[in-house]
């Protein structure tokens, strides 16, 4: 530990993540044979190591590290499940050592961590920290020395899934077709889960997975990840002038008023504008899509999903074909060359310059370097650069999208940032706290310097001054990009990318956010929270079955499909409740994150609408009613985290929704035949609640039938949920007796349609009553949320 | 002990911490279980308004003027200008529209107090975003300063934390509304009318009742039941969210009829109306595009005018509303631009900078700390507030969450204790905000 070691605390994250992934193939050292440590104890396991070894020493002293020909040796017990016993074993050897051998009176341990001892990572734990205690009570108990400190209560943690209760095989049926397809079950996959259970689910999945509403989803889940359809500008502006000038507007020989004289132009009213700014307005959302395209397109054709990052291709329509210029070469491979959504496979030309016609793009095979979402214009637009960022947005943005990397996740800190600054001519290059994080970021940021053109309108143009020489240069992981592949450093990039462990994994990590609408647990960071090892055993939990998935995925050749169908039959997914109350605060701790209950989207709670009532209400994706984005929606651009806590204004509009799809639906329903009925199809008006037992049942079974299609419920006539339906129901028409002036119809607003005379009658107060049952059904949690 | 007693405490425990989550509470203490839902009580202030200039202010164009070393173009050091303690660029010349310092702290330097010389420590926007925005840069679960002052003062009301953009982290302790265009107020206020029409409800009033105490019921009966505890958070916010939605009711008579065209003037407007009717507490205001890394000062001759007549706009509104004696003001930006042009005639990122406060409570005509004429920063004797090169403290965000905690007294309040800064007690800045 006495190497000259460059200081360890300032070893940004995504440095370490990068590393510590790299270096998952290398030798690991050999397992020494375990001897007091045959059980590790709590103490090692969640303080020592938890708190300390794991999130410090571990940075430095492993076999890649900056201490690697230390003594002080350690493993990374999450690197192998299968060896993080013996691992942790190991560990726990390695500290017991190093604390039990002294010099100058004093532990080695203590001695170095604070500095001393010429230790190469210099101070690494300041004497009144935490962590130091933490470890001045190990060399106590180590050294068999008298320990005043409180006892350390031995919690005995359960298997982490031990007393949760699994949603039902057709409960989950119903969350998975509303929340990959946005319809209920079929009564063909409802008895085909009923017969077959969970084991059913892959097959049915693999139905769904063909339906064109999971592309939808996909583009819509995916396009919450990249945001790629929030890049600045018309989405025409894609296609650079230079390239694309004379067809990226190519839409403007279609307009009806082209040829007209001023006096003689049509209005914007006219069916044939109307027509016409359809068209325009369709362009520039296929545009938009073809990055989503590319991921729906893999997905449905079981490609591999490294494709994202390695296609030699884009996704065009007719209508974006014919803004790159290629419609003609491509139109017979369209089913209608006049649908602006019909996507196909293509390889754009290597771009030229649309005055000259010269070709001014290097590609050995006249190509342009498709490096699957890495080199679409929509990316590299959406994730613009300048002089002073060169490309680094891009990098920080590729870490996160394809290695699910947050580099700015935990900066590091410097005693004094602008001093570094000022003091060196080119701080990323010779400033050591810089230079840790910049010479792995600014080697793919040269990757991407022939997409330099920063004003926005143009996408490939290499700088006009040559790259950057102040600057780490172009190549990935300490491999230079040599100067005859720099034509093509992007797909380089890409395929590097691919054999990446990281990339499987952050694949996952985005199919769970598909699937629950949040983020994977980060690993915890406050080492005096008293919940640490609780918080940190649940992110390890979650950690093991997304590397788990992970190692699927990449055996299917990352088969996007195989991850959707791991991830709902895993426990995480299906989690739905507690078979025994828990009071234990760390077991309550560790399962603080589990379970799905996940606030609808905008856009989903439409679909469901749709699904349920035959029609959306509108109002949540119209983009000119603007509810979507008071609504925790996204609009990809400024606003790019969806809200998934209501606040009073959601609470707000869930009222509205609720009062207005049951206005909309409830008298309407009624006044078609019954067979055609969603909502009532075995009730009618006429039946009162307390006019007969046999009413009461009918009744009681009408509710248990609105249970299940609007809540997913399978309630029994007598569950205590069916009685406080009914007792609204009742409770309402009884009131109304004893109103006065009452009409006995159907208020205006609610009635079944505007051509009925008179309104729909009311006289019992009972189509009203309805419909205060469904508003309340609306509002109610297993409704609103997933 | 009473069954209704049992419940209350047993839904106040679901409201509670639970792991790292919390949920936000209805505001059970204002009514009983049994009786009809009450409405929430109005939110009666203090309401805070946090002003973020995104992308990074030039400091030296506004409260830390230089005019040395090449640093400023437009003016040098003898054009500096004084308005009371405060030292200020002089920007009148080179403005085409909005609030030149010169009007600025010509109506407002005698409330307004500068620190200078704050480190942002790192120069990157998104964890200076955070960092500034927190106090806290290694964490992305800590809440912001505005987020966790309305958790702490007012978590039942609507719209407790509203938020136009920046970083905007919750911490999950009350949940953060987006209340992006002035009319959707309108929209909002009256959820049981038809087409918002509060003279044509949905439903009959009894039957409205009806639903609510079912609702309501129904709550009360899962209290008691066995769930996962994320389960039982999101119903309890979901039941708080529906319930003291209604409380916005109250903001129809303050809504504005026209909405102006500035981009902080629309937001003021927002959270002026919400303030005045009782339903918010703290509102995160923004604008962007500071980040002049071309032509720096073309940039922010125009955004700083922009920024200060945003904030003139929402004092004098709020002096019509008659609140204005109820707001603190917090203005910030993530960093800072550097002492040199670089050769696009921009500035870069710096890591030291300036934040401003002013309203209630807050004694104005001050500035606190400095930089040196190479526009780093001096360090601070925390306790007597004065330039200390040797045993000062570099004044960093934590320090001045940590007073700003103070100031709001939340700093003892359950939500705080769960994000601590970790401010050892001789760096705090005592005399920092002290109240008037």
């Amino acid at each position: 530990m006495s190497r000259a070691v460059p200081n360890c605390r300032l070893i940004f994250v995504a440095v370490f993540l990068w590393f510590h992934t790299a270096t998952a193939q290398e030798p690991q050292p050999k397992i020494l044979p375990p001897s007091t440590c045959l059980a590790v104890d709590n103490y090692f396991a969640d303080e020592v190591w938890g708190k300390v070894g794991e999130r410090t020493c571990l940075k430095c002293h492993n076999a890649k590290g900056d201490a690697s020909e230390s003594e002080f040796l350690l493993l990374d017990p999450a690197m192998d499940s299968k060896k993080r016993a013996a691992a942790m074993r190991q560990n726990c050897e390695a500290f017991q050592r190093i604390a039990l051998s002294k010099e100058n009176d004093q532990s080695r341990l203590l001695s170095k961590v604070t500095g001393g001892l010429d230790h190469g990572g210099g101070e690494v734990l300041k004497k009144d920290s935490t962590a130091y205690r933490i470890l001045k009570r190990y060399v106590h108990r180590t050294q068999g020395l008298k320990d005043d400190n409180p006892t350390i209560d031995d919690y005995e943690a359960p298997p982490f899934f031990a007393g949760i209760e699994m949603i039902s095989p057709p409960r989950l049926l119903r969350r998975i077709t509303l929340s990959l397809t946005g319809r209920l079950p079929t009564p063909k996959e409802q008895a085909t889960i009923e017969n077959g259970g969970l084991s059913a689910m892959d097959s049915i999945l693999d139905g769904l997975m063909q339906e064109e509403s999971f592309y939808e989803r996909l583009r819509e889940a995916f396009n919450d990840i990249l945001l790629t359809d929030g890049f600045d500008g018309n989405a025409e502006t894609a296609f650079s002038y230079t390239h694309f000038h004379k067809t990226r507007l190519w839409y403007q020989s279609r307009d009806p008023n082209k040829n007209r004289k001023p006096d003689e132009k049509l209005s914007y009213s006219t069916p044939e504008m109307r027509a016409y700014y359809k068209l325009v307005n369709d362009y520039r959302a296929a545009m938009r899509r073809e990055p989503l395209e590319l991921v729906a397109y893999i997905v449905r054709n079981d490609r591999p999903f490294t494709e994202i990052v390695t296609a030699d291709y884009i996704m065009v329509s007719p209508f974006t074909s014919r803004g790159y210029g290629i419609f003609d070469e491509l139109k017979d491979q369209f089913k209608d060359t006049e649908n602006a959504f019909e996507f196909i496979p293509a390889k754009l030309p290597a771009l030229t310059d649309d005055s000259s016609g010269k070709v001014v793009q290097e590609s050995k095979t006249g190509t342009y370097p498709h490096a699957g979402i890495l080199s679409t214009f929509q990316y590299l637009k959406r994730y613009p650069t300048t002089e002073t960022n060169r490309n680094r947005l891009r990098v920080r943005m590729y870490f996160e999208h394809f290695l699910g990397v947050d580099i700015l996740q935990l900066a590091p800190r410097t005693s004094d940032a602008a001093a570094v600054t000022a003091k060196y001519e080119t701080p990323t290059m010779q400033a050591a706290s810089c230079v840790v994080c910049h010479k792995v970021m600014d080697p793919i940021a040269g990757l991407f310097q022939d997409y330099y053109a920063l004003d926005g309108n143009g996408i490939y143009k290499p700088r006009k001054e040559g790259w950057y020489k102040d600057m780490f240069g172009p190549g990935l992981e300490g491999t230079p990009l040599t100067p005859d592949a720099k034509w093509r450093a992007l797909p380089w990039l890409g395929q590097q990318t691919a054999k990446d462990p990281r990339f499987a994994i952050a694949m996952v990590k985005h199919v769970w956010y598909v699937l629950t609408g949040r983020r994977p647990l980060l690993p915890p960071e406050d080492i005096d929270d008293p919940m640490f090892a609780a918080h940190r055993r649940a992110y390890r939990v979650q950690r093991d079955e997304i590397e788990q998935i992970a190692t699927r995925f990449a055996k299917s050749k990352f088969n996007l499909k195989v991850v959707f169908k791991e991830l709902v039959k895993s426990r995480f997914y299906r989690a739905d409740g507690l078979s025994t109350s828990v009071n234990n605060p760390r077991r309550l701790a560790e399962l603080h994150d589990i379970g799905v209950g996940r606030l609808l989207t905008p856009e989903q709670l439409e679909r469901k609408l749709a699904a349920i009532f035959g029609s959306k209400w509108g109002r949540l994706t119209n983009r000119e009613n603007k509810l979507g984005i008071l609504y925790g929606g996204i609009d990809s651009k400024e606003i790019t985290e969806r809200n998934t806590q209501p606040s009073g204004a959601m609470g707000a509009i869930q009222r509205i929704m609720a009062n207005d799809i049951a206005c909309q639906n409830v008298a309407t329903d009624f006044s078609l035949p019954k067979k055609n009925r969603r909502l009532f199809p075995n009730i009618e008006p006429s039946i009162v609640p307390g006019s007969s037992v046999k009413a009461d049942k009918q009744i009681r079974l009408a509710i248990v039938h609105l249970h299940q299609l609007l809540l997913g419920r399978f309630d029994k006539p007598d569950d205590p949920e069916v009685k406080r339906t009914f007792d609204l129901f009742a409770g309402v028409v009884s009131d109304a007796k004893s109103q006065k002036g009452l009409q006995p119809l159907e208020s205006y607003s609610c009635q079944s349609g505007r051509e009925v005379t008179p309104r729909d009658a009311d006289p019992d107060y009972t189509i009203r009553a309805w419909r205060a049952v469904v508003t309340y059904l609306l509002r109610q949690h297993e409704f609103l949320y997933e | 002990m009473s069954k209704s007693t049992t419940q209350r405490r047993n839904f106040l425990k679901l409201c509670g911490t639970s792991g790292l989550g919390f949920a936000a509470p209805v505001n059970w203490a204002s009514k009983s279980f049994g009786q009809n839902v009450t409405e929430t009580a109005p939110y009666d202030g203090p309401y805070y308004v946090v002003f973020n200039a995104a992308g990074g202010w030039d400091t030296t164009y506004m409260m830390d003027p230089k005019g040395v070393n090449e640093i400023n173009r437009l003016y040098q050091e003898g054009d500096i200008l004084t308005q009371g303690n405060h030292r200020l660029a002089p920007i009148g010349k080179h403005i085409q529209g909005g609030m030149s310092n010169e009007d600025f702290f010509k109506n407002y330097g005698d409330q307004l107090l500068v620190l200078n010389g704050l480190d942002y420590s790192v120069n990157n926007h998104s964890p200076c975003s955070r960092y500034m925005a927190t106090g806290k840069l290694d964490s992305l679960a800590y809440p912001t300063f505005a987020a966790l002052v309305a958790a702490c003062n007012g978590s039942e009301v609507p719209l407790a934390f509203l938020t136009f953009g920046n970083y905007s982290a919750t911490g999950n302790v009350v949940p953060m509304a987006r209340v992006p265009y002035l009319n959707s107020l309108n929209r909002l206020a009256n959820a049981d009318g038809v087409q918002g029409n509060a003279r044509s409800p949905y439903h009959d009033d009894f039957a409205r009742d009806r639903i609510e105490r079912a609702l309501k019921k129904q709550m009360q009966a899962r209290v008691s039941q066995t769930g996962l505890p994320r389960i039982d958070r999101s119903q309890s916010m979901l039941y708080a969210a529906q319930v003291n939605s209604k409380a916005l009711e109250r903001i129809t008579p303050f809504i504005p009829k026209s909405s102006p065209k500035e981009r902080l003037s629309q937001q003021a407007d927002i959270a002026l109306a919400s303030f005045k009717a009782g339903v918010c507490v703290s509102a995160n205001l923004s604008i962007g595009q500071f980040d002049s890394h071309a032509n720096n000062d073309r940039d922010q001759m125009k955004l700083i005018p922009e920024l200060l007549a945003g904030i003139d706009y929402l004092v004098k509104k709020s002096e019509e509303l008659k609140i204005r004696d109820k707001l603190v003001l917090i203005i910030q930006s993530e960093m800072g631009r550097t002492p040199n042009y670089n050769k696009g005639n921009g500035k870069d990122h710096w890591s030291i900078g300036s934040i401003m406060f002013m309203g209630q409570g807050i004694e104005g005509n001050r500035v606190v700390g400095a930089t040196d004429e190479k526009q780093f920063l001096i360090p601070l004797n925390p306790k007597s507030l004065a330039g200390d090169e040797k045993n000062g403290i570099r004044v960093r965000p934590e320090h001045v969450h940590s007073s700003l905690r103070k100031f709001a007294g939340i700093d003892d309040h359950e939500f705080s204790k769960k994000f601590p800064l970790q401010v050892p007690d001789n760096e705090q800045l005592d005399g920092l905000l002290k109240p008037t």
